[in-house]
């Protein structure tokens, strides 16, 4: 019996069977590593909008503390545990985050009157409700807190939508007097005096205008300030009180007194903030709406160059260029171009897109703004540009696999019927190719959607001021600067000064990317294997 | 049929050929494009420097009465000379058409009929003027760019009196020195007969209620007797004064002491006792630039005797390129480390010092007396034997870098020896940007090596277990899963690698030791216990094909255990903590980000590039050659082993390459989760600076043309060079894999 353990034994080994093993183990944990970046990816960032319970912490000194506990460890000098405890009322305290000796905590406990405050400035504050000061609000003076904050929040989400609106009015001034200076400038640089007709028309219009503007923003600054009188009072852990005017405050909520549904509705309200409203706090808080529709217009211009390009050079190398020197250089001209790594397209970019074009429309067309430059600067047009460059390989080698897909006997069967060669490709090729160029498509827009580094030097800003795209002319503002998903991760988890607050952030804008990028790319494979199954029979 | 329509059709598939082969061929013209362009930004870097005479000024014009002239300058526009007389004036001419602009008298400091002898210029331009009554006046003269409402530009001229010092009597000073001090007041040096050298500190002090009080401070400094003083230089704030002698030596002394002078130094400069015949401190004030008699142009700087001492030596650091005869004059530039030096024969030279690159040679017609430099580099006024003057104009763009300074060591100062340094900006105005592109190059080898190392066997063997030895269906779905894994975005993984794996690591390096030495040894162990269970013949059934889900539960286990174990295998080996054992033992600091976080992250994204690459070469080798090998009675494993792979190694080879292009180009995650010191060593536990991610920390503010600019455009060009050399080489073999098979 031992002995025919042996043997097999020794056969087990003599055939390699251990090594098919480690093959599989290599495979298993390629597959591990990639399943613990999304799980890292999903459970830090499905958590974040999730309304935690806020603990008050009675310590041992006496002192009480209220915050979310972020998470426990080892006491780095050893001894016992420790836990982070997310304090907020950075305006009171300085620190958003405290660590906490968990041998010093005396009590802790969970009261369902605790509220969580979030402010367009300094960040949250948890604390108790105490009082609401609503003059010219007449509330009954028996009404409870909570109460009283309700109302008064729905008259100041009133009054904000008419400051709102007057806000927009003063953009549109706002832009028509800046397309007045841009007009007088280039008046000036053409050489007409301070006499010339057209240049008093434009600054008397000029002074109409700013006398609008002036008269709105000092109407807008009587309403603020009305709008500033109603406030509430709070009071934070240790007992100090502090003001609050309701306009600072973007939600209250009692997050220990919340049933699950109500948690639930917290975070699909949350959810939309993310996706439809503006960014707060240094991007650390609020929205990601600048940060998506910038990526959206980028990968879309980026599509519009790159998808004819990138076809029509395809269909050269399948269709028309002869088997030869030339078709191989080309085809190792379309690999090196799918190697270039990103950052050399991006030193390209800033070297012959913004200051070698963009800097010769300026001379031609802008002259008269200069030096400050229009064009001659980063822009959404110049990193779509360079970004077409860099993903067009990716729709040169879709398109040519699924043109090489195509049975030869479908192109001879068209050409005896007498059509042309272009004709073939109209009808018939580019036709049976399309889930092809749509997969390569697909996949192009995704690289573009996660690729960062070019675009860093090429024209994305951290917080830009207005979008590319706007409801003035000429509508589609293709100098502007821009924001990017994929840079907002970098800048908001390298460069923002407050990395501990800013990570959940993070980790959400992460997640957001990874989703769009992994969905795209899964549905383009999926077409891609799809329309692998439908010719395969016919390629061998 | 119409023969109209039938012309349409056939004119449109003409026109479509030719749109289309245009099309085809943009392909290779974009290529080409990137990398015309690319190069083209940093050609001007090894452009030659030029030199044109600008402009005459015959010497009837410089002067009135034919008086000597004692010293031409320009200003930084070339738009006005000027020349300081011999008969004590100042003259200012335009450039260009030699018209006489201004002429005013200096005030002599002593007697009122005395008249400049000689002088000495350093500087912004500061003249020190000797007078014919032996007292010494110190005159600075400034050129101020003035713009009007209308931006035009005027140059306005100022002359201002520093310091007046009385004459000595009954000697006449052979040179003289003079500085502002860095406080108030100024330092003069007067040399008489050959080696008697009198400082003179001139300390004024203001009181609180605005009134002076002048102090004078005399000093003999002893140590020249008998020695012939042949040069002499002082630094811009009188501190430091060098003298060099006949016999070759170098003495040094610290001014800063106004009333104990101090030698701090006496060196013999050459072996050979050759004279010392100029001296002059580069721009910074930091090296001392040595001209002898037989021509040889040397610079020097103070270094550490010994690292571990703190006592300074002058030491030979930058040989120029030799004269043919004597040199007479240094004249350093107010920019830059470069140097402008003039010799017997009345030929210049303009060197710059740390790249060593002889820029210009210059002569005239007739010798060169006197050379200057103008404020920016950008002119050169000389007065010739004769006594006219000729205007250069200088076109010397980025004299700093050769490719010495980019690929070799280079001696900078304030450095204990030669070193590849990477630093391209710094707070302080007189600094020297330093911009060796080797640490850069070994960074993005370190890194990608590292990345290689984890990635390349992980990937590869990945793809020999899919291709050969799992079941189809496994195959259709890990194939899309990985595809998926390379469109994770860089910014991500190198998001997650500094923001989450760099501490998790930090936190548990033991664990990670661990589970180095735990994943293969519980594998073994998994192995043979399946070995054992494999006995059970339903087990048996199941087990192709599935060998990696079985292995999970074992990968998870050896990591779990590594994660478990790992506090109580630091205590025991690292006494604790690992971090202070590796400091204490090798003097190594564990930098958070490092090589070992690169190595996972890069790793993870080349990893799907690699797979899918050599997962298609493998599953394309034709079935008849496995077929073969399996009927021969050899195993599964050797089948794979020693059939399909050599057959597939071409498109192996060619994923691998495709891979290691990749990852020498990822900018993102080296960005992120390295350091961006650049440093070189080997050492895994130390970040680095790669050539990408050094673009991109750099070029938002690289002004647009200068230095910085086209150095990082030429990084750019070397990462061009290396990603085309790997994918060209890759496409090669592929296409010779493809020939091969027929099809691919």
């Amino acid at each position: 019996m031992s002995n025919l353990h042996g043997k097999s034994m020794r056969k087990f080994w003599r055939t390699g069977e251990p090594c098919v093993w480690f093959t599989g183990a290599a495979l298993s944990l390629t597959l591990l590593i990639a399943a613990t970046l999304v799980a890292v990816v999903l459970v830090n960032g499905l958590g974040v909008f999730w309304p935690s319970r806020v603990a008050l912490l009675e310590l041992t000194d006496g002192s009480r503390l209220i915050g979310e506990v972020m998470r426990f460890e080892e006491r780095p000098e050893g001894a016992g545990e420790r836990l982070q405890l997310k304090i907020g009322n950075r305006d009171l305290y300085g620190l958003d985050f405290r660590w906490v000796n968990a041998d010093e905590v005396a009590r802790k406990s969970f009261p369902e009157e605790i509220v969580v405050l979030e402010r367009s400035e300094h960040g949250n504050f948890y604390g108790y409700l105490r009082a609401v000061a609503a003059p010219g609000l007449d509330l009954p003076a028996d009404l409870a807190p909570l109460e009283a904050f309700g109302r008064a929040s729905v008259a100041v989400a009133e009054r904000q939508r008419d400051i709102d609106a007057l806000g927009a009015r003063l953009a549109g001034l706002n832009s028509q007097l800046e397309r007045l200076r841009l007009q007088l400038l280039k008046l000036e640089y053409r050489g007409r005096g301070g006499e010339d007709a057209a240049v008093l028309d434009i600054k008397r219009r000029r002074t109409v205008l700013k006398d609008d503007f002036e008269q709105l923003v000092a109407r807008q600054g009587l309403m603020l300030a009305e709008q500033r009188q109603i406030r509430a009072e709070f009071e934070e852990a240790g007992g100090r009180v502090k003001e609050i005017a309701l306009a600072e405050v973007v939600r209250l909520y009692q997050p220990n007194a919340m049933s699950v549904p109500a948690k639930a509705w917290f975070y699909l309200g949350k959810l939309k903030e993310l996706l439809f409203a503006e960014p707060r706090e240094a991007n650390t808080e609020g929205g990601l709406f600048p940060a998506i529709f910038g990526t959206v217009i980028l990968v879309f211009l980026m599509t519009l160059v790159t998808f004819p390009m990138g076809v029509i050079a395809a269909v050269y190398l399948r269709e028309y260029a002869k088997e030869g020197l030339l078709v191989r250089i080309v085809r190792i001209a379309v690999n090196n171009l799918a190697g270039i790594p990103s950052i050399v397209y991006g030193i390209f970019g800033l070297g012959f897109f913004v200051y070698g074009v963009g800097g010769a429309i300026d001379q031609l067309f802008f002259p008269g703004r200069l030096p400050t430059p229009t064009f001659g600067t980063g822009g959404i047009l110049w990193a779509s540009l360079t970004l077409a460059l860099l993903t067009v390989p990716v729709v040169i080698v879709a398109t040519d696999e699924a043109l090489g897909a195509i049975p030869g006997g479908v192109r001879e069967g068209s050409l005896a019927l007498g059509s042309t060669k272009f004709q073939t490709l109209m009808r018939i090729l580019l036709p049976m190719a399309s889930p092809g160029i749509m997969t390569g498509l697909i996949l192009a827009m995704a690289r573009a959607a996660g690729e960062v580094a070019p675009l860093m030097i090429t024209g994305v800003v951290k917080l830009a001021p207005a979008l590319p795209l706007d409801g003035t002319f000429p509508y589609l503002h293709l100098d502007r600067k821009f924001m990017h998903l994929g840079f907002h991760i970098y800048d908001i988890g390298f460069q923002s000064p407050n990395v501990e607050a800013a990570k959940p952030m993070v980790f959400v804008t992460t997640l957001l990317l990874v989703l769009i990028v992994l969905a795209m790319s899964s549905v383009a494979i999926r077409l891609r294997n799809k329309m692998k199954k439908r010719y395969t029979y016919s390629t061998f | 049929m119409d023969q109209n329509l039938l012309k349409r059709i056939k004119r449109r598939d003409r026109v479509a050929r030719w749109v289309i082969t245009a099309g085809g061929f943009s392909v290779i013209f974009c290529v080409a494009l990137i990398l015309v362009l690319i190069v083209r930004v940093t050609l001007p870097l090894f452009q030659a420097s030029k030199a044109e005479v600008f402009a005459k000024l015959a010497p009837e014009a410089l002067t009135q009465n034919g008086a000597r002239v004692l010293a031409a300058g320009l200003d930084d526009y070339l738009e006005n000379s000027y020349v300081l007389a011999a008969d004590g004036s100042l003259s200012l001419f335009n450039t260009l058409t030699g018209e006489l602009l201004g002429r005013e008298p200096l005030a002599p400091p002593g007697a009122a009929d005395a008249l400049p002898v000689d002088l000495e210029r350093s500087g912004a331009p500061l003249y020190t003027l000797l007078w014919s009554d032996g007292a010494v006046s110190v005159d600075a003269l400034r050129f101020v760019p003035r713009f009007d409402e209308r931006g035009q530009r005027s140059i306005v001229h100022r002359l201002e009196r520093l310091g007046e010092f009385a004459s000595v009597a009954g000697d006449a000073p052979q040179r003289i020195l003079a500085r502002p001090r860095k406080e108030d007041g100024v330092v003069l040096v007067r040399q008489f007969g050959d080696s008697r050298l009198l400082v003179t500190h001139e300390v004024v002090t203001r009181s609180l209620f605005g009134g002076e009080s002048r102090e004078a401070f005399e000093v003999e400094l002893g140590e020249t007797a008998g020695e012939v003083i042949t040069a002499l230089a002082l630094d811009s704030d009188g501190s430091d004064l060098y003298a060099g002698t006949a016999r070759g030596e170098l003495l040094h002394w610290s001014l800063s002491d106004p009333q104990a002078p101090r030698l701090a130094e006496r060196v013999q400069a050459f072996p050979d006792r050759r004279a010392i015949t100029a001296l002059a401190l580069v721009f910074g004030d930091a090296s001392l630039a040595v001209g002898d008699e037989q021509g040889g142009l040397s610079t020097w700087f103070r270094v550490r005797v010994a690292p571990d001492r703190a006592e300074f030596e002058l030491r030979h650091i930058h040989t120029l390129k030799s004269h043919p005869a004597a040199v007479t004059a240094i004249v350093p530039s107010q920019r830059d480390k470069s140097l402008l030096s003039l010799n017997r024969k009345g030929t210049a030279h303009y060197d710059h010092m740390t790249s060593g690159r002889h820029l210009l040679a210059l002569d005239a017609l007739n010798p060169l007396a006197q050379v200057s430099l103008n404020g920016r580099n950008t002119g050169l006024i000389a007065l010739d034997s004769r006594g006219e003057a000729l205007v250069w104009r200088l076109d010397v763009p980025h004299a700093e870098v050769s490719l010495r300074t980019l690929f070799g060591k280079v001696w900078y100062e304030g450095y204990p020896e030669p070193a590849y340094v990477w630093q391209s900006s710094s707070g302080t105005d007189d600094f020297e940007p330093k911009m060796s592109l080797t640490p850069l190059i070994f960074g993005t080898i370190k890194g990608t090596f590292y990345a290689m190392l984890f990635a390349v066997p992980l990937a590869l063997l990945a793809a020999i277990y899919t291709s050969s030895f799992a079941r189809p269906r496994f195959r259709e779905m890990v194939k899309p899963t990985v595809e998926v894994m390379a469109a994770i975005p860089s910014v991500v993984i190198g998001f997650l690698a500094a923001l989450w794996l760099a501490p998790l690591l930090e936190r548990n390096i033991a664990s990670f030791f661990l589970s180095a030495a735990f994943i293969p040894s519980f594998l073994l162990l998994g192995v043979l216990l399946w070995q054992a269970l494999r006995k059970i013949a339903p087990l048996r059934k199941v087990e192709r094909g599935f060998e990696f889900l079985t292995l999970v539960p074992i990968l998870l286990l050896a990591i779990y255990a590594a994660f478990a174990l790992g506090p109580w295998f630091e205590q025991l080996v690292f006494g604790g903590d690992f971090k202070l054992w590796l400091f204490n033992e090798t003097g190594v600091r564990y930098d958070p980000r490092n090589c070992i976080v690169i190595a996972f992250a890069l790793g993870f994204a080349v990893i799907p590039i690699i797979f899918t690459i050599a997962e298609d070469s493998l599953s394309n080798v034709p079935g008849s050659l496995k077929a073969a090998s399996l009927a021969l009675g050899a195993s599964r494993w050797q089948t794979a082993w020693r059939v399909v792979l050599p057959s597939a190694s071409p498109g192996i080879f060619a994923g691998t390459m495709i891979g290691l292009g990749r990852a020498i180009g990822e900018t993102m995650i080296v960005l992120m989760a390295t350091g961006n010191t650049a440093i070189m060593d080997w050492i895994i536990f130390n970040g680095m600076r790669p050539l990408s991610a050094n673009i991109a920390v750099e070029i938002p503010e690289a002004p647009v043309g200068g230095t910085l600019y086209r150095v990082l455009f030429l990084s750019a060009v070397l990462l061009f060079m290396m990603t085309f050399v790997l994918n060209t080489a890759a496409e090669v073999f592929r296409q010779r894999l493809r020939k091969k098979y027929g099809r691919f």
